[in-house]
């Protein structure tokens, strides 16, 4: 957008601003002004310099978790679904919570950067691109789950309508949510995808003139597709960015939706419920939010960032969250009243069962995290302590975690006839594997902030002063006074 | 001139995956295979020149889901009688001396899981070439069809009618005494 | 014939060719192997035997024909593309009886227990793999018990042993036949006497052998021993009739029918005839009987009573007693003293009433090895009329001999040394006899013991010789299980193993050459049933048909003179009131009663090592692998005991450990405990399993009570976790069982069956068939012999005690048992689940690819090559009917049970596929049935006739509570049976539409009031 008008005046940011302040208050969204330099500085030194200290803690405890995965699974292939603590009554429990668990946090990447983009949200600029890497590196995560909940893993090609095919025309059930998930689940990955590669062009163009030269200057060169940064190139961009932000935006809705159907299509109490697809997007964006939260607070304080992503970004993403999580605990109203107010034997016993049953534990520690704690955000002190935001993101991750869980596995170990009720209990692989999908997660955001720019460069160049003026005419609606 | 080797690259691999996807689909397909017998059987001269009819020597396809191979006392129905000496026919009678079963190499091999009935086809009248081919042609016994379920369903399918209104379903039952009709419902194999 | 998995290889193959080469007659055992692969070769892999030891010489010709069916698949591995090797071996010499992949069918009869019920075994190529009831047996119908049905398995159990043991070595026969010459030589000559001590022997041909011992050698002594016995029945009826035998009942000509602790619908005497009578008198459309139970713990037989009253074991005597007063006072019979009545007297007012009215058309039956109350229980009867109209003493029973006083006789003399030669047949005193160590100190001072065991077990482990008796599926034998009614056994198979029958060895010993119980067999009948019927003209037509049919019934030797009442019964009910003032005094709050019953599925404990049985959950606690205490909840609530805490249950001299279970219904003073398990030498999957509660049982003048008083409890602690197959009991008020009463059902009419919920669906092609099925949940009982039927016929894999506790069991049906009312006095229901095969079926809209679909026949039909296991079907099942294969349970040393073995492996289905690791499966409705009906239908230029096709659990069930047939034919059962107005659907508010259909329960209580 404006960086282009950036690159033509080559002014002294304080002139400008001079000339403009009775006009408009100028939009900045970082802190103590650093020069354009400065800030291409500041977020490529990670990249160009050997990792510090901090980061290869975190990336030895995260890649150990991996490992752990790896052969957990290996061992879960080898031997058998047996080796969970699933049972005849209780068929998912962890494997699909976690499924669910990881879109959720996916949501928020695409939300950010396409609806906020769409919304013209100058804050999302600092925090979009590590969000979408976050986005697609959940949904890998949550791509797994289904993949390795099979009895029969290698027959997963199944699921997918292939040809050519030796046993007669022979199709996949188009009525089965799970088939409505590989579809949505996939389209989802891709666009996302693009749209994170799309917005790192420029800045890996950037890079690569950076570059001394070598095999880097060279992948550099290659990623970033002989990017010139002329006129035209910058005007086609933002309009294709434009057009992918239109599509990824219904896919946020859908996505997760969809998800919710696996549970809201079939007829188990606790499951056959119309108020799922919103609801479970609103706790999507809640939980990615949260994990946004987590996510960026480790990060500007290991890659000292502090000036790009600032207590103002923080405090607006405070703000999402409590939003979503009221929504969330909306839902969780509804559902009671509904179970209530149905008259429905299965449906009313199993939310009493819900509140009272041998689980009950799961549901009150989800209505402490979901229900308790976004209340707290209410305070501008609350928003603007960052220890504090730190502990609310991480309880939003757990109680998330916990919501799905109760949805499918108190749903299931009490189900219609009372002779098929069974308790599950986790084993050390359902544990484990959880773990190690964490590990999966973060190996692949370490990664990712030490190899590629974390921070979209050229789009917080931006809603630095210098481009004030130019930003205020580009956006349509106020900003916020700024409160430094 | 970049574009056209572009796109030529780009069917060459298009090309490439389909051979690929082909190819992986026939995993498991023995169309053509014709292994060696430990006795050289003509069938060709039993069923062919001979007119022998499969089911006398194959009589356990009438009432078994197995073909069956006959017994070695079978074949002695008539080569007790015939003069006619051969080497093979030597290995028949040293075995049946020696009380020694012989060891035929299985030519039609079905795969574990699907349940296939001899006696059922036979008695709904479908030849046994429509499957194994012009057998009495053949001196070494080669397997004509993939046997793959699609194989399978293309014939069910003709033959199949489901009755969708009482009427079709009467006048299907009266039909049944004359020629029965074949099953699309997975359970008519997979149990 | 190949190492037969998946990843077979050429090597297998030419290891085999080697044994192929060389076929000798007595080779032949090594052919049964692949005579196995015929029907299992293109099946799945991994599931066929590998080999088998080599089996003895095998004499009838029919038995060589069957040896030298080879024929044989050798899988080689399918290995990339290239193609897969498998070699075709053809029989050398074809047979016009035998075509391979045809099942034949043989009628003999089942030795699971004395109960000796006639049987119709299925052969396939030479393989006995499953066990159905013999329709054509007027006793026993077509039903059998769960251990009836599990007797094949036993059959391919690797304990058996391969050949006879000399001093625990492996021997040759001519060696022990030697050695046991000499003894019985000096026997004869010395003062010590040869005993044969063996369970009731009711084979008449057996008993003629025994006869000739008798005759031949003065001092030989034939004791029979049962671990449960009935002894005192015998002889309270020696004393009241003079006659000492076990009376023949007739339930269904009952109208009122009081049990005292006898189960006689689980475990008792012979509870599939008792079954099959009790549901014929009880059919709700007619006026049904009346049932009456009086007992300490739950049984099946109480859990189906109309009233069931729990007693204490020391208020039986008392109850009879008490019951006997009323009704002499209103025969206007003097004598009988006051009687403090041990429970609510108005229970016992209503009971005598009941039984008053029906008179000479009611029943009371005692289980107590007690005589005093035995002839009490025989005046009552007497005084009721009911001798000769329900109770037949002429025709007695024959299905338990044993007497217990000559078996602790038999004990004492081993001790004082009287025994020379002791032959051992179907017992094992070892290990159920109360006092073992007197008996194993009494068989060291033998001098020569010979147990025919087919195994090491506990007292086989003890003697000098061990001659293993063939399974009944491998040898011929008749059976008489009531007077006048004969069954004849023949062999399925040529025996496995080295093994040599019984009679066949007492027929050597006794000289006769050749020994060959096969002919003395057939001359036996010639001799004697053939002379007393009139029928047939010749013998071999006669012998012909008999083994046809398997059983003959002849008229009565001499015609029948009716007992009349002798003996002092006063005297009777004056020791049972001293008793009872005794125990009175003696008791005290924190005195325990014990209650020892028989386990349905192990029964006495000889089934121990079938891991069918072990995984059956009992119908009443629902536990499996292993039993325990089960106490009331009151009791439980006292002492602060939760299910699975380990208490130690302690007697005067005795004590054990075991975990305690809280049985809603238990009497507050009564602990019972099942007999059976605790078998420390009985082979892999029966070791140690469970507690040997026989040591705890108390002899009352001579006469093993299945009961002790002065029992203390105490805690240890320790907790296990009792593997049931159903953890919550209560309906929680859902419309899964219905009752109606039996007013409500004389008032209204039939009605039609109510319009189903409308669909969203589309309505699907229809084919010519609509599969359906109707369960009576009055008939059915709970007895469970339906689950091990289905265990049999669609190989449904044993997974052990600790997947069950993970509640992981394969049973494609399930009795589901649920408590209504009080916990100190509920009524129970079983009801039987398997799938519904719904019209619009959950678990179909949701499979992501495929693998469940409902067929055009309106068969809910699981793919199991197609399915990859999401598991989202079972979870969407609201009947909770589809079961998982969590892992590999074949051919996986980690269930070693029979599927791990070759052997084990031989009893399979070769026309079911075993399922692999990761795929849902779930009852098919026996659809290999009905694809074979349909064949033999289409082969016969016929159309399906209702009943052609019965599933496995409909076969089984002595009751007929299952109906199976096609519901579009409008004169078949199952679809008359759609406009009983009994008729309700599971569930069906959920617009499921099942194809199976419940008949409600119908209650009929007893005002007590």
């Amino acid at each position: 957008m404006s960086s282009t008008v950036i690159r033509v005046n080559g002014k002294a940011p304080a002139e400008v601003s001079q000339h403009h302040v009775p006009m408009l208050p100028p939009p900045v969204w970082v802190d103590g002004s650093p020069s354009l330099r400065q800030i291409t500085d500041d977020i490529a030194r990670p990249l160009e310099m050997r990792p510090g200290k901090g980061w290869w803690i975190c990336f030895s405890i995260a890649f150990a978790a991996l490992l752990n995965l790896g052969g957990m699974v290996s061992y879960l292939f080898a031997k058998g679904i047996g080796i969970w603590g699933l049972n005849n009554s209780v068929g998912w429990a962890f494997d699909i919570t976690n499924f669910v668990f990881w879109v959720g946090i996916g949501h928020a990447g695409t939300l950010i950067s396409a609806i906020l983009l769409l919304f013209r949200q100058q804050w999302r600029t600092s925090i979009n691109r590590s969000a979408e890497a976050m986005t697609i590196f959940a949904v890998m995560c949550a791509g797994m789950f289904p993949a390795i909940h099979m009895g029969r893993p290698w027959d997963a090609f199944f699921i997918f309508p292939y040809f050519p095919n030796q046993r007669g025309p022979l199709w996949v059930n188009f009525r089965s949510p799970l088939v409505w998930d590989v579809f949505a689940i996939s389209t989802y990955l891709t666009i996302s995808l693009v749209f994170w590669y799309l917005g790192m062009i420029p800045d890996l163009a950037t890079l690569r003139d950076r570059a001394a030269g070598g095999i880097k200057k060279f992948v550099f060169h290659i990623l970033s597709l002989g990017w010139s940064g002329s006129q035209r190139t910058w005007s086609r961009y933002e309009i294709v960015s434009l057009v992918l932000a239109g599509l990824a935006t219904s896919l946020v809705l859908s996505v997760h939706s969809i998800v919710s159907m696996d549970f809201a299509t079939s007829l188990l109490p606790g499951w056959h419920t119309t108020i799922f697809p919103p609801y479970f997007v609103a706790g999507a964006i809640y939980s990615g939010f949260g994990m946004v939260l987590t996510l960026l607070i480790i990060t500007r304080y290991t890659m000292n960032l502090q000036n790009y992503i600032t207590l103002r970004h923080l405090d607006k993403m405070a703000k999402v969250t409590m939003l979503t999580g009221m929504i969330v605990s909306y839902a969780y109203l509804t559902e009671f009243f509904s179970a209530w107010y149905g008259g429905n034997l299965y449906e009313r016993y199993h939310f009493i069962n819900r509140a009272t049953g041998p689980y009950a534990w799961c549901f009150y520690l989800m209505v402490l995290c979901n229900v308790v704690t976004p209340q707290l955000l209410w305070f501008r002190k609350a928003r603007t302590s960052v220890v504090f935001l730190f502990a609310v993101s991480i309880l939003v991750n757990i109680g998330m975690w916990f919501e799905r869980f109760v949805i499918i596995v108190v749903s299931l170990h009490r189900a219609f006839l009372p002779s098929g009720w069974g308790m599950f209990y986790p084993t050390v692989f359902d544990v484990g594997i959880l773990v190690g999908s964490f590990g999966l997660f973060f190996t692949c955001f370490l990664l990712f902030i030490r190899f590629l720019p974390m921070i979209a460069m050229w789009e917080i160049k931006g809603v630095v002063g210098h481009g004030a003026h130019k930003m205020a005419l580009s956006s349509q609606e106020q900003e916020e006074p700024v409160s430094v | 001139m970049r574009v056209q080797l572009a796109l030529l690259a780009l069917l060459g691999a298009v090309l490439a995956a389909g051979a690929g996807a082909w190819q992986l689909s026939r995993i498991g397909i023995h169309q053509g295979y014709s292994p060696a017998q430990p006795i050289a059987f003509p069938h060709k001269v039993h069923a062919g020149d001979n007119q022998i009819p499969c089911l006398y020597c194959h009589f356990a396809a009438r009432t078994s889901r197995h073909a069956g191979i006959p017994p070695a006392s079978v074949c002695m129905n008539c080569h007790n009688v015939l003069e006619k000496q051969t080497v093979e026919i030597e290995k028949l009678k040293e075995a049946v001396d020696l009380a020694q079963p012989i060891r035929w190499v299985k030519v039609h091999n079905l795969p574990d899981f699907v349940y296939f009935n001899h006696s059922q086809h036979v008695q709904s009248g479908v030849a046994c070439q429509s499957c194994h081919g012009a057998v009495e042609k053949m001196d070494r016994v080669e397997q004509v069809s993939p046997l793959t379920m699609g194989w399978c369903l293309r014939c069910h399918r003709e033959h199949a009618k489901v009755p969708v209104n009482d009427f079709e379903r009467a006048a299907l039952s009266l039909k049944q005494k004359q020629k029965p009709t074949a099953g699309l419902d997975c359970a008519s194999c997979h149990y | 014939m190949s190492d037969s998995d998946s990843h077979g290889h050429y090597a297998s193959c030419k290891s085999a060719k080697e044994r192929l080469v060389q076929i000798q007659p007595q080779e032949a055992p090594a052919y049964w192997k692949s005579v196995a692969e015929l029907q299992n070769g293109p099946r799945s892999s991994g599931e066929f035997p590998g080999g088998l030891p080599a089996a003895g010489q095998s004499g009838t010709t029919r038995r060589d024909f069957l040896a030298l069916m080879g024929f044989t698949l050798a899988a080689a591995g399918l290995s990339g593309c290239r193609a897969p090797v498998q070699n075709a071996i053809p029989l050398l010499v074809g047979s016009d009886q035998f075509v391979p992949g045809v099942a034949n069918w043989y009628a003999t009869t089942c030795r699971g227990c004395a109960a000796s019920c006639s049987l119709l075994a299925k052969q396939r190529d030479g393989r006995p793999i499953k066990i159905e009831g013999n329709a054509e047996s007027s006793l026993f119908g077509g039903g059998t018990c769960a251990t009836g049905q599990a007797m094949v398995l036993s059959l391919y159990d690797d304990e058996r042993l391969r050949g006879p043991l000399w001093q625990g070595q492996p021997a040759g026969w001519e060696e022990l036949d030697r050695r046991v010459a000499e003894s019985v030589a000096t026997a004869k000559a010395g003062s010590g006497s040869i005993v044969l001590l063996s369970g009731t022997i009711n084979s008449p041909s057996t008993r003629a052998i025994i006869s000739e011992w008798r005759a031949s050698h003065p001092n030989f002594l034939h004791v029979e021993y049962d671990a449960t016995s009935l002894s005192a029945m015998r002889a309270a009826n020696q004393e009241s009739f003079g006659l000492a035998v076990v009376p023949h009942y007739a339930l269904d000509r009952a109208r009122v029918i009081v049990g005292l602790d006898a189960d006689f619908l689980g475990t008792w005497l012979s509870p599939v005839e008792f079954t099959r009578q009790y549901a014929n008198g009880r059919k709700p459309e007619d006026a049904p009987s009346l049932h009456i139970q009086f007992e300490s713990g739950m049984s099946v037989t109480g859990s189906n009573a109309d009233l069931r009253i729990a007693v204490a074991q020391s208020d039986l005597g008392p109850v009879a007693a008490a019951l006997l007063a009323r009704i002499a006072r209103r025969g206007g019979h003097a004598g009988i003293g006051p009687i403090e009545d041990p429970i609510d007297s108005r229970k016992l007012d209503a009971v005598a009433e009941q039984l008053w009215k029906h008179r000479g058309e009611s029943l009371v039956i005692s289980g107590c090895n007690d005589v005093t109350v035995q002839i009490v229980v025989n005046t009552l009867n007497v005084m009721l009329g009911n001798i000769g109209k329900i109770i037949d003493l002429t025709r007695p029973s024959l299905q338990r001999n044993g007497d217990d006083q000559a078996m602790s006789d038999l004990v004492e003399k081993m001790n004082r040394g009287e025994v020379h030669t002791l032959f051992m047949l179907g017992v094992n005193p070892a290990y159920d006899y109360h006092d073992p160590a007197r008996f194993l100190s009494g068989l060291e001072k033998v001098p020569l013991s010979v147990s025919f065991s087919d195994r090491r077990d506990e007292t086989s482990s003890h003697v000098h010789a061990v001659c293993p008796d063939h399974h009944f599926l491998e040898a011929w034998g008749d059976a008489e299980p009531v007077a006048t009614h004969f069954s004849l056994a023949q062999p399925l198979i040529a025996p496995l193993f080295g093994t040599r029958s019984a009679q066949e060895s007492l027929l050597k010993w006794l000289g006769h050459e050749p020994a060959d119980y096969y002919t003395y067999l057939r001359d036996y009948w010639q001799k004697n049933i053939f002379r007393r019927q009139r029928g047939v003209p010749d013998f071999q037509s006669f012998w012909d048909r008999s083994l046809q049919e398997g059983l003959v019934v002849l008229p009565l030797l001499h015609p029948a003179t009716e007992p009349r009442i002798q003996g002092n019964w006063r005297a009777a009910v004056h020791s049972i009131r001293e008793d009872q003032a005794k125990h009175r005094q003696a008791g005290s709050a924190d005195r325990y009663e014990l209650d020892l019953y028989e386990s349905v599925a192990l029964r006495d404990g000889r089934h121990a090592n079938n891991p069918w049985l072990q995984e059956l959950p009992d119908p009443i606690s629902k536990v499996t692998w292993g039993n325990c205490a089960a106490i009331a909840p009151a009791t439980a609530a006292k002492l602060k005991l939760t299910d699975g805490d380990v208490v130690r249950l302690r007697t005067v001299t005795q004590q054990i450990e075991v975990p305690i279970f809280i049985q809603p219904g238990q009497h507050a003073q009564t602990i019972s405990v099942a007999l059976g398990h605790g078998r420390n030498k009985v082979g892999r999957a029966g070791q140690n399993v469970g507690v040997n509660a026989y040591p705890l049982l108390r002899v009352k003048d001579g006469y093993r009570l299945l009961s002790a008083r002065e029992v203390t409890l105490e805690k240890t602690g320790r907790s296990e976790k009792l593997a049931t197959t159903q953890t919550h009991f209560s309906m929680e008020g859902r419309p899964i069982v219905l009752e109606t009463s039996l007013e409500e059902l004389h008032q209204s009419s039939e009605v039609g069956i109510e319009p189903a919920l409308p669909t969203l669906w589309a309505a699907r092609p229809e084919g010519e068939h609509a599969w359906g099925m109707a369960i009576d949940m009055n008939a059915c009982t709970g007895c469970s012999a339906c689950v091990v039927a289905c265990q049999a016929e669609n190989n449904v894999p044993v997974v052990g005690k600790d997947q069950i506790e993970r509640i992981r069991i394969m049973h494609w049906i399930r009795l589901d048992r649920y408590y209504s009312g009080p916990e100190e006095d509920p009524v129970a229901v079983h009801q039987p689940m398997m799938c519904q095969h719904c019209q619009n079926a959950p678990c179909e809209t949701v499979c992501p690819v495929l693998a469940t679909t409902t067929s055009s026949e309106g068969l809910n039909q699981q793919v199991y090559n197609r399915c990859i296991g999401t598991r989202y079907c079972a979870n969407n099942c609201p009947y909770k009917v589809r079961r998982f294969n969590w892992y590999n349970y074949t051919d996986n040393p980690q269930f070693d049970f029979n599927m791990e073995s070759p052997l084990g492996r031989m009893v399979l289905n070769p026309d079911v596929a075993v399922r692999s690791r990761g795929v849902m499966e779930k009852c098919s409705m026996c659809v290999q049935r009905i694809q074979l009906a349909k064949n033999v239908a289409l082969q016969g230029r016929r159309e399906l006739a209702d009943g052609d096709i019965q599933t496995a659990c409909q076969q089984a069930c002595p009751t007929q509570a299952i109906v199976f047939g096609d519901l579009k034919e409008p004169n078949s059962r199952v679809a008359q049976l759609q406009h009983s107005q009994r008729r309700y659907q599971v569930l069906d508010e959920l617009g499921t539409r099942p194809n199976v259909s419940y008949l409600k329960k119908v209650r009929n209580p007893v005002r007590t009031t």
